[in-house]
């Protein structure tokens, strides 16, 4: 078995080394000039480990990764030419191109990419993608162009590759200044920025993807108002909105401008707070799986843009089971049957409120919808409006009874799903530690430590989706986009990435 | 009372604004009974006006006119509470300071300065950080920021009543201070109260929609008009009855009240004596 994935992968790099990005077809017609962004939000810091999505218009055009993946998941080569993983799958070795330059004139390096690696794995500065270097045991330099990671246990391919694309590669010499300065290998350099006003960047003269990026330089405005923003793209003022909302997306395709939809969806969920009131009582938290009227939630918050969706997973992902979905649809009578089973009085099924981000215009709608529903059988709740930033607190404090909140990574290697704070097998913020569903714990170490394709897999999967909706602790309503781009009507070759962060490189005008 | 219901009918303005309260009271005091404002309809969602939704319906399928209806139980609850508590404090404080004068003046007024230093709204939403949104902190926090108004007209019009005669004589037979300022300065300060509490009403109608659609007040499902044109705001493009309808209430009452208010002070005028100067004399060199 792993010398089939050590063969499989081996043909992969190879079949791929060379075609260095999914460029589309059509940037060969395009001119380049100068993009003008929209962007509804200014972004936080340059550390491309700090994967917010605030970050996400500068990520991919500062930086670039070990590896990509294409619209449809598949790993292609980046600054890495070759990966390949150990026949005992306990390791991985990266072989680098020699050509790529940082913006500072240094040339890319093992030593580099093993400093990037260094920051991750410190908890302190690796940010979003120090839960994913877990299975990482250490790496090796091999010489200057090759370099090892070592894991802590055999590790399925697909993890690998996640955890590979996960890696922009960060100038050794501003690692420690990446916050504030950018220290990249993309194609973009900052040239100016005001903060909360707008953000200037040029092309890096010595980027090694040939004729790229098409567009010398990208403006950035950042408007405090979707409407705003969105008269500015049809006024001609700006080329494209990043980060609008669903209702003006829909509004403007609907009007002819181009309405670019990546993978890299997100999943909203309905978080259960297990450890508070009536959330104790395990029928009662399942009840909550038939009392989410999702295709409404969908429609009402997200202006039908996305997928009902009752697992947290994207369709792209190997554990998406549309099964589930029609299953647990609303059903107001088994959630009555099942509230009842719980044994819970009336007063004591309403004892809690519903967490809702005041700033947040479709959480606000979707929480007044499940208030409504959930009185029909019963729960009568009040709403606890905060605003983003005290919401983020209490969500990550674990100081809430139930709130919507979208998690990330779903369209990947299913125990990425841990990456997100409910979803934690250890150190979960919300649940506590040692994590009070040992069967969850247990069903993504089974994820983790089965491999290949078949039906062991798929046993694993199984397991893992009927665990998660019987201690509904999560209950997933929809898949939804976020950062939904909408481009003017002369601008063309968008490139889709994994992640659906912006990527300019191959964005150009129309003759 | 007599001189303001006499002298009512020849501003015109006063009495629509008036007859317009008197409706949106009456049905937000019988709104109950009449409609109901959180009732979903998913399928008829940002609907324009109809025979069935005179304003149309919102984002869950709810009918704005209830809603509106509803929403004006809230703001002229949080205007009267509002109007109560900065009266019942502002009153007092003017009355002491402007009757006894001295040290008690001087803490008071400055006491009084500081209020009137910071910016309501902002101060307003302060208070509700820290309290958590509600009715009641929206009630409290608009009240106290009208506390420096009442203060200051009550303080000015003891000043001109404590040395008229009536109130020396009041002294001169041997009343207290208590006495004084209750049965004697008071029932006669009330003409310039009147028009400032008509005045912070409007204040704090405004105040409160305005932290409703600043996202800090009155949380939802609960309807408030502030909070209807910041949602309706959203959906301009799909629904523009959505916004302008409970605005143009919201207008209306704000301008019904301002018409009511400048009524009363040139009604109370005139009785003294005094007439509004035409505008022509008042801007002529």
């Amino acid at each position: 078995m792993r010398k089939k994935l050590l063969r499989t992968s081996c043909l992969l790099a190879a079949v791929l080394v060379g075609a260095a990005s999914p460029r589309p077809s059509q940037a060969q017609a395009l001119k380049g000039g100068t993009l003008r962004v929209a962007l509804l939000t200014d972004i936080v810091n340059y550390d491309p480990q700090q994967f917010s999505s605030v970050n996400f218009p500068l990520i991919k055009n500062l930086y670039d990764s070990v590896i990509e993946y294409t619209p449809e998941g598949k790993a292609v080569p980046s600054l890495a030419s070759a990966w390949t993983i150990a026949p005992d799958a306990t390791s991985v070795t990266l072989t680098l191109r020699p050509e790529p330059t940082f913006q500072s004139g240094a040339k890319l390096t093992a030593e580099a990419v093993a400093a990037s690696l260094k920051k991750a794995a410190d908890p302190k500065l690796g940010k979003n993608l120090y839960a994913t270097m877990s299975f990482v045991k250490g790496w090796d330099v091999v010489d200057p162009h090759t370099i090892r990671l070592n894991f802590t246990a055999p590790a399925p391919e697909r993890q690998i590759t996640d955890l590979l694309q996960f890696i922009s590669v960060i100038d050794p010499a501003g690692i420690d200044t990446v916050e504030t300065k950018p220290a990249g290998i993309g194609p973009y350099q900052l040239a100016e920025r005001v903060v909360g006003q707008r953000i200037r960047l040029t092309a890096n003269p010595g980027y090694w993807r040939n004729g790229e990026p098409l567009s010398k330089e990208a403006q950035f405005t950042i408007f405090s108002e979707d409407a705003a923003a969105t008269a500015a793209l049809e006024s001609g003022a700006t080329d494209m909105i990043y980060g609008g909302t669903a209702r003006s997306a829909v509004r403007l395709k609907n009007a002819g401008y181009s309405l670019i939809q990546g993978p890299g969806q997100l999943v909203q969920v309905f978080r259960i707070n297990a450890t508070r009131g009536p959330f104790r009582n395990e029928k009662f938290r399942q009840a909550f799986n038939y009392l989410m009227d999702r295709a409404n939630i969908l429609r009402l918050g997200y202006n039908g843009l996305g997928e009902p969706v009752a697992l947290p997973w994207a369709a792209a992902s190997p554990a998406f089971d549309a099964s589930y979905t029609t299953k647990y649809a609303l059903n107001l009578d088994k959630a009555k049957q099942l509230l009842s089973e719980s044994g819970l009085s009336a007063a004591e099924m309403s004892n809690w409120k519903l967490l809702t981000n005041s700033g947040d215009e479709p959480s606000v709608v979707i929480s007044q919808l499940v208030q409504s529903t959930l009185a029909k059988v019963g729960i009568k709740i009040e709403l606890e409006m905060r605003s983003g930033s005290d919401l983020v607190d209490a969500m990550l404090s674990g100081k809430f009874d139930a709130t919507f909140g979208g998690v990330g990574n779903v369209q990947k290697f299913p125990s990425r799903l841990t990456t997100n704070s409910i979803y934690r097998t250890t150190n979960n913020p919300v649940l506590g530690n040692p994590n009070p569903f040992p069967a969850y714990v247990a069903a993504i170490d089974r994820v983790n430590s089965t491999f290949g394709p078949g039906a062991d897999v798929k046993g694993a999967y199984d397991n893992l989706n009927q665990v998660l909706v019987t201690s509904a602790f999560g209950i997933p309503t929809n898949t939804y986009d976020v950062a939904l781009l909408v481009g003017a009507k002369n601008v063309a070759g968008f490139t889709k990435d994994i992640d659906n962060l912006l990527v300019l490189r191959t964005v150009g005008f129309k003759p | 009372m007599k001189r303001i219901l006499n002298g009512l009918p020849r501003h015109k303005g006063a009495c629509l604004g008036i007859a317009f309260l008197g409706v949106l009271a009456l049905a937000a005091c019988f709104a109950g009974l009449l409609v109901d404002p959180l009732a979903q309809d998913l399928a008829s969602a940002l609907e324009g006006p109809s025979a069935e939704h005179w304003f149309g319906t919102d984002e869950l399928g709810r009918d704005i006119l209830a809603r509106v209806i509803y929403g004006a139980r809230t703001s002229l609850l949080t205007a009267a509470g509002a109007v109560a508590i900065a009266a019942a404090l502002g009153i007092p404080i003017g009355l002491i300071a402007g009757y006894f004068g001295g040290w008690r003046d001087t803490v008071l007024m400055r006491f009084v300065d500081v209020l009137l230093a910071l910016p309501g709204i902002l101060f307003a939403m302060a208070l509700i950080a820290v309290l958590g949104r509600s009715q009641a902190t929206a009630l409290v926090a608009v009240g106290l920021t009208g506390i420096p108004g009442f203060a200051r007209v009550t303080r000015a019009e003891t000043l001109a009543l404590r040395t008229r005669e009536f109130v020396l004589a009041v002294e001169a037979f041997g009343g207290s201070s208590t006495y004084s300022i209750f049965r004697t300065v008071l029932p006669n300060a009330w003409s310039p109260i009147l028009v400032q509490t008509v005045v912070l009403a409007a204040v704090a109608i405004l105040l409160e929609a305005a932290l409703a659609f600043l996202g800090v007040g009155i949380p939802p499902p609960t309807p408030s008009w502030g909070e209807m044109l910041r949602t309706g705001k959203t959906y301009l493009y799909d629904s523009p009855s959505y916004a302008v309808l409970p605005g143009l209430v919201l207008t209306l009452t704000i301008l019904s009240l301002d018409a009511i208010g400048r009524a009363l002070a040139s009604i109370l005028r005139e009785s003294e004596g005094l007439h509004d100067a035409p505008l022509a004399e008042a801007g002529a060199p």
